[in-house]
């Protein structure tokens, strides 16, 4: 691990995937991360599947595996008055809460901005929730689809224009909303730094969701139109996915100087594609299925690494549309150490997904640990850092507390 | 104020990843120098334009310089193809904190500006690229659009109508997680040189941001586990999908994750006959027959007004959003109870007047956010040549007759 936040220690006391997430981005550039969960049921992400072992356990779910390495993890019931309290201590060392429970719970059980930083005052807590800490919906239930829904991307960007709205999968909106929330600690971390001053920083997933595609409020302002979807609907040349031999592509007219038409007439070998009906956007949308006719039979003659290849050495912009399996096989991400291999102790070694970036020419998660197993560091969290004997442990265990 | 002050960051960028990304810093109180040049005037022509209609001087008030293009940045306007501009910004870069770029791999080494070139200037430099697959491997070369990394990055394969083939995930959200990496890459940075006291070279790459993003599909692949394309439903939960409202294309999302909440839902429809069936009573009998499910509730929700139906189904504590349009957004009540719109007047811009902005995500109390000011094109060439390049009114004078510099396009720019 490059460990660029190593100085940084971070409580995470999460109920959904924004927090989790936000918590693994501080914690894959070295932040010293536990991860609190409830006893005996663990984070609800645990249950979810589909679980990489053969049987649902505990440790399997890859939801649970992917947003929470480089965590420890232990259990504790912050709801009781004793879990209350040891959460309190914990909070005393930590730089940085997180939290991604319902506005107004954490008061409700006395571990609210300000309980916390009676314990703390230059704590920084960082709330994820779906519609805010504030506002007419800020009590309301929420999930990623709700918040694609409710933030306008469900409206405006992914489906068809003629079909109802679709979205995108694996809860991008809570991972943007994530995003936006290690920025913001990050920037925290450094205000504090300079002035001595905590701040709770208030994250919405609704609002991830509207400032995610270019802008929907603007262009709303400026021109009076409500952005819609469908914008790759009939759009052979720049947008629709065509399949290959071995897995699909889509084409741009991006580096073709101004003559996408020549360009891949050329390419593909096809002189039906000169035919002015095509020459330009509107035409080639207007006689979308001749063009598509034209150019879908050519593009089954190639292999998607090849295609790449030789669209590449020509210049051409396309992108292949693969599946997770050609992304974890693809030699280019494999050349570059994109990915890197953690080893679990139930599910054993496996490849997971970088920061996205290289520092220096290293992946800065290299050398990261998996996530953490339920209360996997329980006695190291409560003896050998909050200062509890083995006895007292126990108690709490017994009391279903631990 | 802002935390970032007195950082400076010397940015060469177009379209969209990297200068979304560097407008946080910007927020944050950093000077951003945008560096542009009269040929690439892409970014000021893109627009939207107050009714569609660019005026005279379009090129300072499209929407989406004064969202993210020149928000907060300063704006210098130089030829850095120009041996004199190559010159110039080499000395900026003295001055500077970090350089960021999103040309094609190998463009910043011929213009003389790759890392070790900046290390010779300024020893402490940070220096970010933003590409589409790297400065390494085999496809570092490739072009790209937006979404041309949601595809090669796994999620666009993953997303799709039901039973249907793999869609396009957005045109350019691969674009915002990239900016939002990038942000984030150079404030671990800037972090780190505070504690070490070095710079260093962050290659970041937009498609293995795509690939951060789909971590569970990773795992998954790996042991053979494939997704199968649900559109708005989910792999085990129902109901958990859009229902058609009152009105043309209107739709609320219902996203029932338990079974106390599919009894809430009962309760919220009057406890109809069709729902009382044994079938629905567990997650696995709803997933199995959603089908069913989905079109005897959609039998419930259409003739019902979308946004009266959230609020009637919040009270039930069902998880629920009415499918909003941009318009509805920029009027929303939420929304502005919380601040999270800004009304702005571009000075630039007159014949614009005040337009409604989305804010950032996130309040930080000691930290507010807004669009404060739009760079106009070359706004701050003479400053930035005056103060930070030590030049002469003279010399400076003389750059902007060899059109080393600029303040607005060229006369054979065409209009947008």
């Amino acid at each position: 691990m490059l460990g660029i936040l190593n100085d940084v220690k971070v409580v995470e006391l999460s109920g959904s995937l924004s927090g989790a997430y936000c918590a693994k981005l501080l914690a894959d550039q070295g932040a010293s991360t536990i991860k609190v969960e409830p006893p005996t049921v663990g984070d609800p992400a645990r249950v979810e599947p589909p679980f990489i072992s053969e049987e649902s356990n505990p440790d399997g779910s890859s939801l649970f595996l992917a947003f929470n390495t480089n965590k420890r993890g232990i259990t504790l019931d912050v709801s009781r008055p004793e879990g209350r309290r040891i959460f309190l201590r914990m909070v005393q060392f930590a730089d940085v809460a997180i939290e991604s429970f319902g506005p107004g719970y954490l008061e409700d059980i006395g571990l609210g901005y300000a309980a916390l930083t009676e314990s703390n005052p230059t704590l920084i807590l960082t709330s994820l929730t779906y519609f805010g800490q504030t506002g007419p919906y800020s009590g309301f239930e929420g999930s990623d689809l709700v918040a694609q829904a409710a933030g306008g991307f469900l409206h405006a960007v992914t489906g068809s224009a003629d079909r109802p709205p679709m979205g995108t999968v694996l809860e991008q909106m809570e991972i943007t909303a994530a995003r936006n929330g290690a920025i913001a600690t990050l920037a925290a971390l450094m205000h504090r730094k300079q002035t001595g001053e905590g701040q709770h920083i208030d994250v919405s997933t609704m609002e991830a969701a509207v400032s995610t595609p270019s802008g929907l409020i603007h262009p709303y302002s400026f021109t009076g139109q409500s952005p819609m979807r469908g914008g790759s609907d009939g759009n052979v040349m720049d947008g629709m996915h065509l399949f290959t031999k071995d897995g699909e592509v889509t084409l741009t007219t991006a580096g073709t100087g101004g003559r996408p038409m020549e360009a891949w007439a050329e390419f593909l070998e096809e002189p039906g594609l000169l035919a002015p009906k095509f020459a330009s956007r509107r035409g080639r949308m207007e006689n979308w299925e001749e063009l598509y006719g034209l150019v879908a039979p050519k593009l089954t003659q190639w292999n998607n690494l090849e295609l790449m290849e030789a669209t590449m050495a020509r210049g051409l912009v396309i992108g292949l549309v693969q599946n997770p399996q050609q992304v974890i096989e693809s030699p280019h991400l494999q050349e570059r150490g994109a990915l890197v291999e953690i080893e679990h102790p139930v599910n054993g070694p496996m490849l997971y997904a970088g920061p996205g970036f290289l520092m220096d020419g290293v992946n800065p998660m290299e050398g990261s640990v998996p996530a953490p197993r339920l209360g996997e560091h329980n006695e190291q969290v409560y003896c050998q850092e909050l200062g509890l004997n083995i006895i007292e442990l126990e108690n709490l265990h017994e009391a279903g507390i631990v | 104020m802002g935390v970032l002050d007195g950082v400076r960051v010397l940015t060469l960028e177009q379209v969209h990843a990297l200068p979304w990304g560097t407008s946080f810093l910007a927020d944050f109180g950093a000077e951003v120098i945008r560096v542009e040049s009269v040929d690439h005037m892409q970014d000021r022509r893109s627009g939207p334009f107050p009714h569609g209609q660019p005026s005279e001087e379009w090129w300072n008030e499209g929407g989406a310089l004064a969202y993210f293009g020149t928000r907060n940045k300063s704006s210098l306007c130089l030829e850095v193809v120009h041996p004199k501009g190559k010159e110039i910004f080499l000395k900026l870069v003295e001055s500077s904190d970090v350089v960021t770029d999103n040309f094609r791999p190998g463009t910043m080494r011929r213009f003389g500006f790759d890392h070790e070139s900046l290390l010779e200037v300024n020893p402490r430099i940070i220096s970010l690229s933003c590409t589409a697959y790297g400065h390494t491997g085999p496809w570092r070369r490739a072009g790209s659009r937006a979404r041309t990394v949601d595809a090669a990055c796994g999620l666009s394969y993953l997303t799709g109508y039901e039973g249907g083939p793999s869609v396009r995930a957005s045109s350019n959200y691969m674009d915002h997680s990239a900016g939002n990496n990038a942000a984030y890459a150079i404030m671990l940075a800037l972090y780190n040189r505070e504690r070490t006291g070095k710079g260093m070279r962050i290659d970041l790459s937009m498609q293995e941001t795509g690939v951060s993003a789909i971590g569970p599909a990773v795992l998954e692949a790996q042991r053979g586990i494939t997704r199968p394309r649900l559109g708005c439903g989910h792999l085990w939960k129902s109901p958990h999908n859009i229902y058609p409202c009152h009105g043309d294309d209107r739709w609320i999302a219902i996203a029932v994750s338990t079974d106390s909440q599919w009894r809430g839902l009962n309760r919220a429809m009057g406890s109809p006959e069709w729902a009382v069936d044994t079938r629905f009573d567990t997650m696995e009998g709803r997933w199995r027959d959603r089908h069913d499910l989905d079109e005897q509730l959609s039998g419930w929700t259409s003739g019902q007004e979308a946004e009266k139906l959230m609020l009637h189904l919040q009270q039930y504590r069902i998880p629920s959003g009415a499918v909003f349009t941009a318009e509805e957004l920029a009027a929303n009540g939420h929304l502005r109870d919380r601040g999270y719109l800004q009304e702005f007047y571009n000075d630039h811009a007159p014949q614009a007047g005040v337009r409604t902005y989305a804010g950032r995500p996130f309040r930080a109390p000691l930290m507010p956010l807004e669009i404060k000011h739009v760079a106009a094109l070359g706004e701050d060439n003479w400053r930035i040549l005056r103060v930070l390049a030590e030049l002469s009114e003279e010399e400076i004078g003389n750059l902007a007759e060899e059109g080393v510099i600029s303040d607005r396009p060229k006369a054979d720019e065409p209009a947008p």
